[in-house]
């Protein structure tokens, strides 16, 4: 299973290496198998976290450190 | 005599052509102190440049367009390039300005290099010391100034290439008196928000706008600070001691959003290619092993067993029968020889075989007897020998050979005559 604390940086990165062993083809199928549904795993993770993407948050920080939002006009 | 008298006009046109076409009037380079500034609702630019001694009135046409940065007046130090002409109307000769620009300047430009050279020495632009800016930050912070279009670049910058990302702006004076202050305070304030990156920087403007990021303080701010920091002042040809000492350094704010951030379609597409490759990679080697499996089982062993077996077998039957039929033959041919023996007749009738070898026996005996020599003397022949041979002939005797004759019944000694 995909780490949930992972970042989408890991992630991405786990998921190219498994992509690049897998196009090796050293791996024996049963492994294969395996590391294959993990990647299938980490890009609907990836997927996820990118389609989650809403608009970027803005915020201030005032001068009594309280963290506003902030709006660009 | 009647003098010739000239108008005016003539006399100003005339002064006004020597002055035009004087070389070192027409391009000068001219410094002093303006006093009188007047910037007319047209654009123009009026003042009078002064210095201990004298002044001389200047225009700037246009100057509310050709002045960026610099506010000019009243006090303030120029250096002034253009060119003095005459103003017909009021008949003043007056100086018209190209270009005009702060001065000292140059000192500024001195202690620029001095600090560079000494924090430089000191290692804070050392590159082991930058820091590696992240590929995905969840949260970017900004020091600059609240309303600048700085910020608002950036904003956008992240939103359009990133949306993934938090920004959070750190308001800050960013020109003037304590503004290097207030960035250094704002980069160390930004320290607790747990940011993964940190912008530093303003819009473009003058060298003296900029000042504040030539500043020994936001050099020391930038470099203690303990997120990776991109700089990013807004300016063309120089480099700014903030830029040397930043982990990174942007040519404007927009640039520093897109160094910060990656490319949200890039990335997406990425992720959609390594699940292609994927894909890819697991049906070749299903494939591959689907092919092994049929060369496997497409052998003959598990096609056609009895093809690997059968001349096996053949050859066994071939051996098993030359085997039979060997030992068979050479029973039967002992066998035909004992029954051959056994059908012999001195098996079968041994005294008929004894009696027949004795009759023939017999009859040998007496077809010896016949020619036994002996019998022959006993019918009165004799034989003659000399020296123990039997002589045949008489020519192999001659007179005084001594002979030997034998009788059937005893031998004589005689003497040829």
């Amino acid at each position: 299973m995909v780490d949930e604390n992972a970042s989408f940086e890991d992630n991405l990165k786990e998921l190219e290496e498994i992509v690049a062993k897998l196009e090796k083809g050293d791996v024996p199928l049963d492994n294969a198998i395996e590391e294959f549904k993990k990647a299938m795993d980490l890009v609907k993770s990836c997927d996820e976290k990118l389609n989650n993407a809403q608009d970027t948050i803005a915020k201030i920080v005032e001068d009594n450190g309280e963290i506003v939002d902030f709006n660009v006009e | 005599m009647e003098e010739a008298y000239i108008t005016v006009s003539e006399v100003t046109d005339y002064i006004g052509n020597l002055i035009a076409g004087d070389l070192n009037l027409r391009h000068i380079f001219i410094k002093g102190e303006l006093s009188n500034v007047n910037l007319y609702r047209s654009g123009h630019l009026y003042f009078t440049l002064k210095d201990d001694e004298s002044q001389i009135k200047g225009v700037m046409f246009g100057a509310r367009y050709k002045l960026k940065e610099l506010r000019p007046k009243d006090g303030m130090k120029v250096l002034i390039e253009g060119k003095i002409d005459v103003y017909k109307k009021n008949g003043m000769y007056q100086l018209y300005v190209d270009k005009i620009s702060k001065d000292g300047v140059g000192d500024l430009h001195q202690r620029y290099l001095e600090l560079k050279e000494k924090l430089n020495k000191e290692g804070l632009f050392d590159e082991s010391h930058k820091k590696k800016i992240p590929n995905f930050p969840k949260r970017i912070g900004v020091v600059t100034a609240q309303n600048g279009a700085a910020i608002r670049d950036i904003i956008t910058t992240i939103e359009r290439r990133w949306p993934l990302c938090e920004v959070i702006l750190f308001p800050s004076l960013v020109q003037g008196d304590k503004s290097a202050e207030n960035i250094a305070y704002q980069i160390k304030r930004s320290e607790n928000f747990d940011l993964d990156t940190l912008i530093v920087g303003r819009g473009g403007g003058s060298i003296e706008d900029l000042w504040s990021f030539n500043e020994e303080i936001v050099a020391r701010a930038i470099y203690d600070c303990n997120t990776p920091v991109i700089s990013a002042v807004g300016h063309e040809i120089d480099y700014t001691i903030a830029d040397f000492v930043a982990d990174l350094r942007a040519a404007t704010p927009t640039a520093a959003a897109e160094i910060a951030v990656p490319p949200y379609g890039e990335i997406k597409n990425g992720v959609g290619q390594l699940k292609l490759r994927a894909n890819m990679a697991i049906n070749k080697q299903f494939g591959e092993n689907q092919s092994k499996f049929e060369a496997i089982v497409s052998k003959k062993l598990f096609t056609n067993p009895s093809e690997i077996y059968a001349p096996k077998e053949m050859l066994l039957d071939n051996l098993v029968n030359r085997l039979e039929h060997s030992s068979q033959s050479l029973i039967m041919k002992n066998k035909s020889r004992l029954d051959l023996i056994k059908h012999s007749n001195i098996f079968k009738n041994p005294n008929e075989v004894i009696k027949a070898k004795q009759e023939n026996y017999l009859l040998q005996l007496s077809k010896l007897e016949i020619l036994n020599p002996l019998n022959t003397l006993k019918r009165g022949y004799t034989l003659a020998k000399s020296e123990g041979k039997v002589i045949s002939s008489s020519k192999d005797l001659k007179s005084g050979d001594e002979l030997e004759i034998e009788f059937d019944d005893g031998n004589v000694n005689t003497k040829v005559i």
